[in-house]
């Protein structure tokens, strides 16, 4: 009976196994030529010099961990650097207050819960560039018309140079914030979602104040939301490319400077100056650091925000 | 069954996926018997196909004339001309990398020092090919000559659409000021900027793309290109430096300078000579074109050449000037085809369509050039000095960086001239 059932389950295996193959093999294929065999050229080149990203492996000179110290010692680079810390770190803390915030409020109960959601995600579903633009041209405006200015002006406040030196970072930091928080948001909502309305009642029952449910509840159970959101804000910073390039678009400048901004004049040449010098080599020395830096995150996100010890 | 449904599924997805990143079979050359392509192969190699990366859009003046142009020398040559519109500059970034990883490019164009320069190991020499068209002797002779020289005494390049960096200004707002001549020394050029300032106008403007060529000419006006090419080289403490902030500081505190340009972002500040707020902007002769849909009818547009602006100092005889160019790949496999659309494209009519539809120049050495611009023409003519673009500032993304941050803080009375010379010698050189 047995060997008649290992008869039959043999090439039932067999048939799902070729299956398996067959459809895995394009995806696999697919995966080694666009993501791993330009992963690990870009490892190995970020220690050769390299002028041009396509130059034949042949040109390329050893070049030690020269090329990571040459990315550090360039004053640019850091400002790129100090340009992602403070977007990460201060547009982090702005971003996820107000996510979580909204999405507290949302979640209890509101009338015109899904308008106001849909509202707040809305600039997600706008280009990057229009909504710089907008931003730009409508928001910071120095003229008369600029929104921010002109609340400024009903508190009687002087107007403010938003794009000067000294605010444009910050400028940019409350342009791209104000799309984000709406993606951050929905994480939240439905990590909320998923926590049991029990858990309020015995509580309200208990006479907990709307503080304490949140600080004992909602907040301990919203491990996992947390760290999908931190993981998620640290790809989308390391990642942030477009809001400098609309900031500033014809070339670089140090307050908007991110390191992808960076690696993409050195790797594909200046925008603006006549004559440019690619680097290709710093520039997947720069494109290593972000993956490690990401990495990096997940992990130490993983570490401090333990997994959920609550079965929802 | 199963089995024969899974292995259509499958072909299927990787046809589709083949499909998805497959590049198009180039189609057979059409070949042209009837209108003078018989006669052209002999001219051209046979079968003859070319693939043109423009700097342009397809939606730029430049772009709509040079489609138009492209589509008649098919109909006349029968040699078809695949146009990859990449955007607008956009082959600053992707031309590079798409020739080392040997795509297939006949022609293309950009600034004459990014071509010439940066791009001078993918180019074709065509000396010989120019010597034995009619365009030998027939384009602007001045411009050949840099070409020639940015080549290293190899002509590899074909300009197109000169122009020059120099004062524009707006023509209306002089007249309204009772300004009868363009300044052409310091206390003339004061004078001018008080003249617009009572007669309502913010003297000039600037865009924070511009801030480097703008600080470039005034290192040149107040202590020469010498000065100007050693900082740009890298001696950010050269006195000049603090010459040249302090004449910018002379100018902001005198209320030339817009305070608004502080907070610029390109084009804004082309925005407030085309609202005429501002009367004059340090640049290209390409402005008029640029913001011709902003300025209102009738705008008048003049330019002069920045006077010198301390002893030691260049005077108008001093400019950058420039082009862009029409290269051919060394790599083509048609350089006589190819040669044969660069002339179409630079001489002729053409030429001169171009020209029209951009308030541009066409090349021929006798052009006349439009009014908007025309005042250029004698600036080039007496220009002994061509200077680099944005005087060689903007080589070093770092000079770049310290130029556009200091000089806009200098603008919001945040920074000093001594300021800007201390931040502009801890520039580390790139």
């Amino acid at each position: 009976m047995a060997k008649e059932k290992q008869k039959h389950s043999s090439p039932m295996r067999s048939k799902t196994r070729n299956m398996l193959i067959l459809f895995l093999t394009p995806a696999v294929l697919l995966y080694l030529m666009v993501f791993l065999y330009p992963s690990v050229r870009t490892i190995i080149m970020s220690f050769f010099k390299v002028e041009g990203v396509s130059d034949p492996v042949s040109t390329w000179q050893f070049n030690g961990i020269a090329n990571y110290l040459d990315a550090f010692n360039d004053t640019l680079f850091r400002s790129s650097m100090m340009n992602l810390g403070k977007l990460w770190l201060i547009g982090g803390i702005c971003v996820m207050t107000l996510s979580l915030l909204y999405a507290v409020v949302l979640t209890t109960g509101m009338k015109g819960k899904n308008f106001f959601r849909s509202v707040i995600y809305l600039p997600n579903l706008v280009s990057a560039v229009a909504m710089g633009i907008m931003w730009l041209y409508y928001a910071f405006n120095k003229e008369s018309f600029g929104l921010m200015n002109t609340i400024l002006g009903w508190f009687g406040a002087d107007p403010v140079m938003w794009t000067d030196p000294s605010h444009k970072f910050w400028s940019m930091l409350i342009a791209y914030g104000f799309g984000m928080v709406g993606y951050h948001m929905l994480i939240f909502m439905s990590g909320i979602e998923r926590i049991g309305n029990d858990y309020y009642e015995a509580a309200t029952i208990a006479g907990a104040s709307v503080f304490q449910q949140f600080r004992y509840i909602t907040f301990p159970l919203l491990k996992g939301a947390i760290r999908t959101n931190l993981v998620m804000w640290t790809v989308s910073s390391v990642g942030f490319f477009i809001w400098g390039q609309v900031f500033d678009p014809v070339n670089l400048s140090a307050q908007t400077v991110m390191p992808l901004n960076y690696m993409y004049e050195l790797v594909f040449g200046s925008s603006n100056a006549a004559q440019s010098v690619r680097n290709s080599g710093i520039g997947a020395s720069v494109g290593v650091m972000m993956a490690a830096i990401v990495v990096l995150m997940f992990w130490l996100t993983n570490f401090i925000v333990k997994n959920d010890d609550v079965e929802l | 069954m199963k089995k024969i449904l899974a292995l259509v599924l499958a072909l299927t997805m990787v046809m589709a996926l083949c499909a998805c990143g497959g590049n198009e079979t180039p189609s057979e050359s059409k070949g042209n018997t009837d209108n003078g392509g018989e006669a052209v192969t002999g001219k051209y190699e046979d079968g003859a196909k070319l693939v043109y990366w423009p700097m342009w859009a397809e939606t730029e003046p430049q772009g709509k004339a040079i489609a138009e142009a492209i589509e008649a020398f098919t109909d006349e040559t029968g040699i078809e001309v695949e146009v990859n519109w990449g955007g607008s500059r956009e082959t600053r970034k992707t031309l590079q990398p798409a020739l080392d990883a040997g795509t297939v490019i006949d022609v293309f164009d950009e600034d004459i020092e990014r071509v010439n320069v940066t791009w001078s190991n993918y180019i074709l020499d065509i000396q010989e090919l120019y010597d034995a068209s009619e365009l030998n002797g027939a384009l602007n002779a001045t411009l050949m000559n840099v070409c020639k020289e940015l080549g290293g005494g190899h002509l590899k390049t074909i300009p197109y659409q000169p122009s020059t960096f120099v004062m524009m200004y707006n023509k209306g707002a002089f007249e309204k000021a009772n300004i009868t001549n363009v300044p052409t020394n310091k206390d003339e050029f004061f004078a001018v900027c008080e003249a617009l300032k009572g007669a309502g106008y913010i003297p000039m403007t600037i865009d924070e793309a511009y801030m480097a060529a703008f600080f470039g000419y005034v290192v040149d006006r107040v202590a020469g290109a010498d000065a100007a090419a050693a900082i740009a080289d890298g001696d950010f403490s050269n006195p000049a430096v603090l010459q040249a902030a302090q004449v910018i500081e002379e100018m902001i505190q005198k209320g030339y300078i817009d305070p608004r340009a502080a907070a610029n972002i390109y084009p804004a500040g082309q925005g407030n000579i085309a609202d005429e707020s501002v009367a004059m902007y340090l640049n290209g002769t390409w402005l008029p074109n640029e913001i011709r849909n902003q300025t209102p009818e009738g705008f008048k547009w003049g330019s002069f050449a920045l006077p010198k602006l301390a002893e030691g100092g260049d005077g108008a005889e001093s400019n950058n000037f420039g082009a862009q160019c029409f290269a051919i790949n060394k790599n083509t496999k048609y350089p006589k085809a190819a040669f044969a659309l660069v002339q179409w494209l630079t001489s002729g009519e053409y030429d001169q369509k171009l020209a029209d539809a951009t308030l541009g120049v066409p090349m021929a050495n006798d052009a006349v050039w439009p009014e908007a611009i025309s005042d250029a023409k004698t600036i080039i003519d007496n220009t002994t000095v061509r200077l680099p673009w944005a005087v060689g500032m903007e080589n070093d993304a770092n000079v770049n960086t310290a130029i556009k941050t200091n000089l806009a803080l200098m603008i919001s009375g945040k920074l000093d001239a001594q300021g800007f010379a201390d931040a502009f010698a801890q520039i580390q050189k790139s």
